[in-house]
């Protein structure tokens, strides 16, 4: 080797010193080819581990939007106050100096006047009292970092001119926590107080107005229970092993209506940012990105003029009124509004309203009397009363079982054995017509009590799918209750069940939405549709929309038209004519068929007479039926005085809807 | 290459040498200047203010006291061996004088002298090398006498235990390997070292065992807080177990957290060196160097070979390593040539300081030595760090000049 040879030959102890350098040099070599080649992997990924902070960005949630794109739930911009404690560190670092020479002069002064005292040198155990320990340092630290904040803060809403506050708390677990990330000292900023912010901010350093993405319900209560509502999502369960280190504030739909049922959709896909942060856990930099994908766009059928009109109306009966308004296109099952009552502010999920207000609201919100959480159209269940004489008529009708134009006479109550049952309508003849419009229930007890009427009645009610759900919000629907052939035959079911069966009662339990897809079948000539509610899911890109198609049949009724024709007219004279129950929904202009119905709650055993459910079930126009509207209120008056004045304002709304032709350009495709 | 230097006219000077140390000087000050100009707060200090700035001034200097060096013939430098010794040795029991010595991280290890600090230790380094050269330069018969061995030995273990009381235990620790080695390469026999090394071997281990494994109430030696911890550090030893049974929960607590602190220093330092993988991130990328995790106070000095290795990976370490190399080798190529024993000894004397320093400070780096605090020489920041090494080196090349002519 060059080294040794130039070694003289006879010098072993410089040889040997040579040995040992060089092996001196190969471990080194060794060590570091280990350290630096085999496992440079390993400190990677520990440089990566301590040095970067991977950040969860929600993504934009996408919008719920009416058949003319109207939204129903957006996206508006909110506007937050957030410190960036990093550029705030240099301040705690100069106040925590102050702090500590404060506290040193102090402690120097109280040891001298001890020395004095003693009239000796302290020793050095003594000293040790008068010492700044680690414990105090570190006090004094979390002391100034506050005292900086808390100034700022002050000075804050002093510009501001609301009162703010941040306890030492909140703030030692965000610096204990997430120092790489901003901490937001005040959310939802009014325009006034950002017009300050703005003005008076420049002097502040660290201190940013920070624009967020906040759901917001431009409609406020309107469609309410079909929209759901949002809740603060803050747990990583769905995450795969919790791979974030922060995530930003975010809000998910849980369970109920479509923000619940389409939250996978309308979520979108979150993105994620990488924080370099110091050693100290102040950001330095962020570095990669991958933008969040935003949801999907959720397109309803609903036309928000009429579910306007429909929760207008439902509120106008009286507070906290329980209720349900469906409106449905009978040509394909597309639900045009669904409204129940009472209902709730979704916009209050998101942004709490003052104290008072939503202590109020979340005790109306908890109120098990109240069902404010409850769908009063699907999950509710109702006895359809006078309505479902549609369904005894139309089956009695196809079996030709009477002749419609036969007078019938009714003593103003019905004499079962010696059961007596009530009437509302007077004492006088009456043929189908009349009987309907005046709701006679003597009349059509008569008629279910025929020979194969009521088999005829529970087959046509199968094939309404009464009892059976509709499939249309999963989560937010209940099945009803409905004979079925073999109940019927069954040794308990006695002629007094006939007898209300026929006149809607006891047997039955049904959902508006359900009384909806009926009148549409009986509207549109015996098709049972399957309610659609979304018609289509799109993405904001070019990606093809998926697409829920309309107009899916479900059943057909198999009944003749002349039966349906007869029915339909028994129903336009219940709306038309000045005696019929339901005279109070009609509409100049509109020619309206309807059936109203009050059907009686049992309870205990006694008629109570302060939970009538009223209804009215009808549609419109009789020649070319295109739109049902179901109303049912519970506790009303009757049908024809709580229900038939609540369609009326429905249909009004219709007619103004169908009054602005420039909205309905082809967007949705109309089905025939 | 070397024969055809020989075929010429000898050089005066041992060009690859001063290229190789040359080398080096550029690489610290582009390496201290990234260290301490990355964070913000560095760079708002007007330049000539700044510490790569004041390391070329200590180059400078230093370049210059290696020419002054050089103009005399060793012979005549040697003379003033003694008188040097003394003098280091005076300044080395004046630094422990309170008011005197400057107080620094609990150790006293400067003195203040006109506006300037030095540290008396480094050059107590060089004024050993030049005593023990002289003194064992006697007849190789003389050395075969036993006083004669024990007074050289004697030499070293003075300022030894002298700048172990400070503490600096990393000066004082690179002392064993340089004096030794003088004392093997002047021609002592090989017995006498032998004997002193199997005998300091044993009293080393039960000194290290006593210190590290033994029961509180046993313990002899009373460590320095900071080298004890530095030990336990190294060898992995538990705090809270090295206290004994007897403490309470709050103080075992009290101990972990001390004891995940110490750890820290030498855990980022080592995940700066393995970070830089084959090409590291680049100059004034390295993100412990950036992002502060490596320590403050020491990554221009004693931590630099850190900031190296994770800014330009193995492949600088590997240059850094080369570089020593060269001086080591040539510096012993030198021993070989000198005119006399006097010359020899000079040489082996300041490759074995240059290597141990190298080897200790590299080795801390990678964990395979104890932090002990020692300077790279020529790449690490400090005034007294720099001229002494400098000055070493205007040593080995003032043997060299005054070689044997062949």
């Amino acid at each position: 080797m060059l080294v040794f040879d130039q070694l003289k030959k006879d010098d072993p102890q410089l040889r040997f010193i040579a040995t040992v350098v060089l092996s001196g040099m190969l471990i080194l070599l060794c060590g570091l080819w280990w350290v630096q080649i085999v496992s440079s992997r390993h400190f990677q990924k520990n440089l990566q581990n301590q040095s970067i902070r991977t950040v969860r960005i929600p993504p934009l949630r996408g919008k719920i939007l009416d058949r003319y794109d109207r939204p129903l739930a957006d996206n508006r911009p909110s506007y937050n106050v957030d410190l960036y404690l990093e550029e705030l560190s240099k301040r705690f670092q100069k106040q925590y100096a102050a702090e500590v020479s404060l506290v040193t002069n102090h402690l120097h002064w109280a040891m001298v006047q001890k020395e004095k005292e003693l009239g000796r040198k302290l020793t050095a155990q003594e000293k040790k009292q008068f010492a700044l320990t680690r414990a105090w340092r570190d006090a004094l630290q979390k002391q100034s970092r506050y005292l900086v904040i808390s100034n700022l803060v002050d000075n804050l809403s002093a510009h501001l001119q609301q009162p703010l506050g941040l306890s030492e708390k909140d703030f030692e677990s965000h610096y204990q926590k997430a120092l790489a990330m901003p901490m937001a000292i005040l959310p939802n900023l009014n325009p006034v107080q950002i017009a300050r912010f703005e003005e008076q901010s420049a002097a502040e350093p660290g201190m940013e107005l920070e624009v967020h993405s906040t759901r917001y319900y431009p409609n406020g209560t309107v469609a309410a229970h079909l929209l759901g509502y949002l809740v603060h999502d803050s747990d990583d369960e769905d995450e795969p092993d919790h791979k974030y280190n922060y995530r930003l504030p975010e809000f998910v739909g849980r369970t109920v209506g479509i923000e619940g049922l389409y939250d996978k959709e309308l979520h979108g896909q979150p993105g994620e940012r990488s924080v370099l942060v110091n050693y100290l856990g102040y950001k330095q930099s962020e570095t990669v990105w991958t933008p969040a994908e935003p949801g999907q766009d959720v397109v309803l059928t609903i036309d928000l003029d009429i579910q306007k009109a429909a929760d207008a109306a439902l509120d106008s009966v009286k507070e906290n009124v329980h209720g349900a308004i469906v409106v449905m296109d009978v040509r394909n099952g597309d639900v045009l509004a669904m409204a129940s009552a009472p209902t709730y502010n979704p916009n209050h999920f998101i942004q709490h309203p003052p104290q008072d207000v939503w202590s109020q609201e979340w005790e109306r919100w908890t109120n098990q009397d109240l069902e404010v959480q409850m769908n009063h159209a699907m999950q509710g269940i109702y006895a359809p009363g006078s309505i479902f004489k549609i369904v005894v008529g139309l089956a009695a009708l196809e079996i030709n079982a009477f002749d419609p134009h036969t007078n019938f006479h009714s003593e103003g109550y019905y004499m079962l054995g010696n059961r007596k049952i009530h009437d509302t309508a007077h004492v006088g003849d009456f043929d189908f017509d009349r009987a309907l419009a005046k709701s006679s229930n003597p009349y059509f007890i008569d008629l279910g009590l025929r020979p194969g009427v009521l088999q005829k009645v529970v087959e046509l009610g199968q094939r309404f799918h009464f009892g059976e759900k509709t499939g249309l919000l999963p989560r937010q629907e209940v099945r009803g209750y409905f004979p079925t052939p073999k109940s019927i035959h069954s040794s308990e079911w006695r002629w007094g069940n006939t007898a209300n069966l026929s006149i809607g009662q006891d047997r039955v339990g049904v959902t508006p939405m359900q009384i909806a897809v009926m009148i549409s079948a009986v509207a549109n000539g015996g098709t049972v549709y399957w309610p659609r509610i979304v018609s289509r899911i799109e993405a904001s890109d070019e990606s093809p929309a998926q697409i829920f198609p309309a107009g899916r049949v479900r059943d057909t009724l198999g009944i003749s038209g002349r039966s349906l024709r007869i029915v339909h007219e028994a129903m336009t004279a219940d709306v038309e004519s000045p005696e019929g129950t339901g005279h109070a929904a009609a509409v100049p202009g509109m020619r309206i068929a309807g059936k109203t119905g009050t059907a009686e709650v049992e309870k205990n055993g006694e008629i109570d007479k302060g939970s009538k459910i009223t209804w009215f079930a009808s549609f419109e126009p009789v020649d070319n039926p295109h739109y049902a509207v179901v109303c049912m209120v519970v506790s009303g008056a009757s049908g024809g005085l709580t229900c038939a004045p609540l369609a009326h304002k429905v249909y009004e709304a219709i007619q103004e809807s169908e009054k602005k032709p420039h909205l309905k350009t082809g967007i949705l495709a109309e089905s025939p | 290459m070397f024969n055809a230097i020989k075929n010429e006219r000898p050089s005066r000077i041992d060009y690859v040498q001063l290229a190789a140390v040359l080398c080096l000087m550029l690489i610290s000050v582009a390496f201290v200047f990234s260290a301490t100009t990355v964070n913000d707060a560095g760079s708002t200090i007007a330049w000539y203010k700044q510490t790569y700035f004041k390391q070329i001034i200590w180059f400078v200097i230093g370049l210059g006291g290696a020419g002054i060096v050089c103009l005399v013939d060793y012979h005549t430098l040697t003379r003033w061996a003694i008188v040097a010794y003394v003098c280091s040795i005076f300044f080395l029991i004046l630094v422990l004088v309170p008011g005197i010595g400057t107080m620094v991280y609990g150790a006293r290890r400067w003195i203040r002298l006109a506006g300037f600090q030095f540290q008396p230790s480094e050059f107590a380094k060089l004024a050993l090398i030049l005593a023990l050269a002289h003194f064992l330069s006697r007849p190789v018969d003389e050395l075969r006498q036993r006083h004669i061995f024990w007074k050289s030995i004697g030499l070293m273990v003075l300022p030894f235990l002298l700048i172990m009381k400070e503490p600096d235990l990393g000066s004082a620790l690179v002392l064993i390997p340089t004096g030794f080695a003088l004392i093997y390469a002047a021609g002592t026999p090989r017995r006498y070292l032998v004997q002193l090394i199997v005998v300091g071997g044993l009293i080393g281990s039960v000194f290290l065992a006593d210190v590290l494994l033994a029961p509180p109430k046993y313990r002899v030696i009373k460590l320095q807080e900071y080298q004890m911890k530095r030990l336990l550090v190294y060898f992995g030893r538990d705090y809270a177990a090295y206290a004994g049974p007897n403490v309470s929960e709050a103080e075992r607590q009290r101990l972990r957290e001390r004891e995940l602190n110490d750890r820290y220093n030498v855990q980022q330092a080592l995940i700066a060196v393995g970070s830089g993988g084959m090409m590291g991130q680049g100059w004034r990328q390295g993100q412990q160097n950036a992002l502060g995790f490596l320590p403050q106070a020491g990554k221009h000095n004693d931590f630099i070979f850190s900031v190296i290795a994770e800014e330009k990976g193995f492949i600088g370490s590997v240059t850094v390593l080369t570089l020593y190399s060269v001086i080591l080798f040539t510096g012993i190529r030198i021993a070989g040539q000198a005119r006399d024993r006097l010359g020899k000894l000079l040489a082996v004397g300041v490759v074995t300081l240059i290597f141990s320093h190298v080897f200790i400070n590299i080795g801390m780096n990678i964990r395979i030595m104890p932090v002990t605090g020692v300077p790279l020489p020529l790449l690490s920041y400090g005034g007294c760090s720099v001229i002494g090494s400098l000055i070493a080196i205007g040593m080995l090349q003032n043997v060299y000049m005054y070689r044997k002519a062949y």
